[in-house]
C-alpha cells in the first residue's frame, strides 16, 4: 500500500476505535477497506449499525473514494425506499447497498477518505 | 539515503524560468554591484549525471542579509544561512549560496570566494546532514558553480539549464561553436542554426502513448533530428487504427488474420501477434534518423519502473488520454522540472441521438511554472477512481460506458494538435521562442473554424506545482510518484455476516 493509503486507513481506524477495520492490499498500492459495526445515528433505519466497505485506490488522495457499500438489508422504519443515490450492488462478492456520492471538486490536500466516510454516513442518516 | 559518492557524474542545475527571472533581476538591477541569494534544490540522479532541481529562491536583502564581508567584499549573514541550511538538512534539499560578479559571458570564483568556501563549507556539510552544499557565482549570461560532497570533495557544476516558458543554458564560459557537417538538416538548420540542430540531436524526449497522436509526434521529431527517445505504449496495431498510425500497413496488424471474415480464434492470434505500436514508431524514427537512440517499452506508463525511465528526459509528450496518465505526467513535470505537453483530439457524440455535438483538438503545455493539469481541473478525481479498479468492479458499479460505443478518431484532428505541440517543442528547445510568449492551452474547433486560448490557472496551494512545504515541486527522487505499486493480492471472502478480508 502507498504511504497515503496507509495513512488514510490509520486515520479511519483512529476515528472509529470501537469499529473493527479490515483492509486488504489491492495489488496496486490501494486497499479494499471494511469497517464493521458503525452505528447508524438517529432512528431512520430499522438497523442500528452497519458495515461500510470502500476502495481507496493507489491514486488516493487525488482520486475520489466512492462508491461506499453498506449492509444489503438496510431498511427505513417508515417503509420508504432508500431512494436516490442508492442502488443494490455487491461489495467483494457480498450483497450490499451501494451509495454513490461523488465529490465533484476534490481538493487532495483536504478531502480525506475519513472525511468522505463521515460525509457519506451523515448523508445516509439524514435522508428526508 | 542517496549516495553522491561518484565523482564521475556531471552535476547540472535545472531552474524554472520564473525563478531564474527573479534571481536575474535581483543580481543585476543595473547598479553594477554585488548581491546575494540562496537556492534550495531537490536531487535527481541517473547513471551519467546528478540534476539539482531548483525548488525555492531566497533573495538576501542588501545591507540586512547580504552585508560587507570580514575578509571579502560582501557576505551572506550567518542567520540568513542558518535558516536555509537547517531547512535543507530537514527536507533533504541541496543548499546553494549565490552571488554575482561584473562582466558577461564568462565568470569564475575569486580567490576570496574560494578561501571562503574552504573555511565555511565543511561546517555547512555537517549541518546539512549528508546533503551536498554548493556555491554559484553569476555574471551576465554566465555561471560557475562548485558542489561540495561529504568528505570535503568538490565537483564543478557543468551548467545551469533554465526550463519552462523559454530554455536557456548557462555555463562558466562560452561553449565551442558547432558546425554542422551533414547536409540532411541544411534547410531546417537555416531556421534554428547549427547549434539549434545540435541541441535537437542531444535532446531526449519521452512520448507516452504511440497511438494516433503519439505516432505523429514520433514521426515529426524523428524527421527534426531529435537524438534520443523513450516510447511507451502497451498496445499493438489493429486494423481500425491503421488510418491514424504513420507508416502503418495491413501487415503490421496482420490484416489477413484480423479481418472480420476470419474466425474469432484467428482474430485473437492477430490481436496478440500484431506489431506493437512502439516498434512501429521506432521504425519511423529510424527511417528518418538512423542514428537516433530509441528506447521502446511495450507496457504501462503507470508501472513504477517504467515511469522512472521518463524522469531524465528533456521534454515529455503525453498522448495517452487517461486520468491516471495525466496525473503521473503532471507529477513528473513538476517533480523533475521537465517541461511537457498534453495533446489530444476529441469528438463528442450524443449517446442517445448519435449526433456529433463537438469536435476539437487540444494542446496543453505543462511547464514547472505554469498552472498544472490538477490546478486546472483536468485530472478528474472520479475517473482516477474508476480507472484504478478492475473492469469487473466497474461493471458491478455501473460506471462503464457502453462497450459498443467507440469514440470517433481522425488523423487530421490529431495532426492539428501534434503540429502545434511539436512546434512549441522546437521553438522552446532551440531558444527561438519569444520568452514572453503565453503558455496558454489551445483548442481548435474545426467545425466553426475557431481557435480558443485558455490561460491556465495556478493555485499557490497546489500539492503538485505550488510552493507549499508539502508540494511535489522539484523534489526529484525524494518523492514517490503516483505509480502502481505491484503486490500479490489475497482475495476477500464473502460470508453471511458481511465481508471477511484476509488479515
Amino acid at each position: 500500500m502507498t504511504p497515503e493509503v496507509q495513512e488514510a486507513i490509520k486515520e479511519i481506524s483512529e476515528a472509529y476505535p470501537d469499529c473493527h477495520l479490515e483492509s486488504v492490499d489491492d495489488g496496486q498500492g490501494g486497499a479494499v477497506v471494511t469497517v464493521q459495526n458503525i452505528p447508524l445515528e438517529g432512528a431512520l433505519y430499522l438497523q442500528t449499525q452497519t458495515w461500510v466497505g470502500f476502495h481507496i485506490t493507489h491514486t488516493y488522495p487525488y482520486a475520489d473514494v466512492y462508491p461506499h457499500f453498506v449492509r444489503h438489508d438496510l431498511s427505513r422504519r417508515d417503509g420508504k425506499a432508500l431512494g436516490e443515490g442508492t442502488s443494490i450492488g455487491t461489495f467483494q462478492k457480498t450483497p450490499a447497498v451501494q451509495i454513490s456520492r461523488r465529490t465533484n471538486k476534490l481538493d487532495p490536500t483536504s478531502h480525506t477518505a475519513l472525511l468522505k466516510l463521515c460525509k457519506v454516513l451523515r448523508w445516509l442518516t439524514s435522508r428526508p | 539515503m542517496a549516495d553522491f559518492s561518484s565523482m564521475k557524474r556531471r552535476y547540472r542545475l535545472i531552474v524554472p524560468d520564473d525563478l531564474y527571472r527573479r534571481l536575474d533581476h535581483h543580481l543585476f538591477p543595473g547598479d553594477h554591484d554585488e548581491h546575494g541569494a540562496v537556492i534550495v534544490a531537490g536531487i535527481a540522479e541517473s547513471k551519467s549525471e546528478v540534476r539539482l532541481l531548483a525548488r525555492e529562491l531566497f533573495l538576501a536583502a542588501d545591507g540586512i542579509d547580504y552585508v560587507p564581508g570580514k575578509r571579502g567584499y560582501r557576505m551572506l549573514k550567518a542567520g540568513f544561512i542558518a535558516d536555509r541550511i537547517a531547512m535543507c538538512g530537514t527536507e533533504r534539499l541541496v543548499y546553494l549560496a549565490i552571488h554575482n560578479h561584473g562582466g558577461c559571458d564568462s565568470v569564475q570564483f575569486s580567490s576570496d570566494d574560494l578561501r571562503s568556501h574552504q573555511r565555511g563549507y565543511p561546517a555547512l556539510l555537517d549541518i546539512a546532514r549528508g546533503m551536498p552544499v554548493g556555491a554559484l557565482v553569476f555574471a551576465e549570461n554566465a555561471v560557475a558553480g562548485s558542489i561540495w560532497l561529504s568528505g570535503d570533495r568538490q565537483i564543478e557544476l557543468s551548467e545551469i539549464v533554465v526550463v519552462g516558458r523559454s530554455r536557456r543554458r548557462l555555463t562558466a564560459a562560452p561553449t565551442r561553436q558547432v558546425s554542422l557537417s551533414s547536409p540532411v538538416y541544411d534547410r531546417q538548420a537555416r531556421l534554428f542554426g547549427d547549434l539549434g540542430q545540435a541541441i535537437l540531436g542531444r535532446a531526449k524526449v519521452g512520448i507516452i502513448g504511440l497511438g494516433g497522436a503519439g505516432s505523429l509526434i514520433a514521426e515529426y521529431l524523428g524527421r527534426l533530428g531529435v537524438g534520443s527517445f523513450v516510447l511507451v505504449d502497451p498496445d499493438r496495431a489493429e486494423l481500425s487504427n491503421l488510418p491514424r498510425l504513420t507508416g502503418a500497413s495491413r501487415w503490421d496488424a496482420l490484416g489477413w488474420l484480423a479481418s472480420e471474415k476470419s474466425p474469432k480464434w484467428l482474430q485473437q492470434i492477430a490481436f496478440r501477434l500484431a506489431k506493437p505500436k512502439v516498434l512501429m514508431a521506432r521504425r519511423n524514427i529510424l527511417r528518418a534518423n538512423p542514428s537516433a537512440k530509441v528506447e521502446t517499452i511495450i507496457g504501462d506508463f503507470l508501472e513504477a519502473d517504467i515511469a522512472a525511465r521518463f524522469t531524465d528526459c528533456d521534454y515529455l509528450f503525453l498522448a495517452a488520454d487517461t486520468a491516471r496518465a495525466r496525473l503521473l505526467f503532471n507529477a513528473i513535470v513538476h517533480q523533475y522540472l521537465i517541461p511537457g505537453v498534453q495533446v489530444g483530439a476529441k469528438v463528442q457524440v450524443d449517446r442517445k441521438t448519435g449526433e456529433v455535438t463537438d469536435v476539437f483538438s487540444v494542446v496543453r503545455p505543462v511547464t514547472p511554472e505554469s498552472g498544472c493539469l490538477l490546478c486546472n481541473g483536468l485530472i478528474n478525481a472520479a475517473k482516477l477512481q474508476e480507472e484504478s479498479i478492475s473492469e469487473q468492479e466497474r461493471r458491478g458499479q455501473r460506471y462503464v460506458d457502453d462497450p459498443d460505443v467507440i469514440a470517433p478518431s481522425v488523423i487530421t484532428l490529431n495532426a492539428v494538435a501534434v503540429s502545434h505541440a511539436t512546434d512549441d517543442f522546437l521553438f522552446y528547445m532551440t531558444g527561438l521562442r519569444d520568452p514572453n510568449a503565453p503558455t496558454s492551452f489551445m483548442r481548435f474547433h474545426p467545425r466553426g473554424r475557431q481557435v480558443w486560448s485558455d490561460e491556465p490557472r495556478k493555485s499557490p496551494s497546489c500539492p503538485e506545482c505550488g510552493q507549499g512545504p508539502r508540494s511535489r515541486l522539484a523534489r526529484g527522487d525524494a518523492r514517490r510518484l503516483p505509480v502502481i505499486e505491484r503486490t500479490k493480492v489475497k482475495t476477500a471472502e464473502a460470508t453471511e455476516s458481511g465481508i471477511r478480508l484476509p488479515a
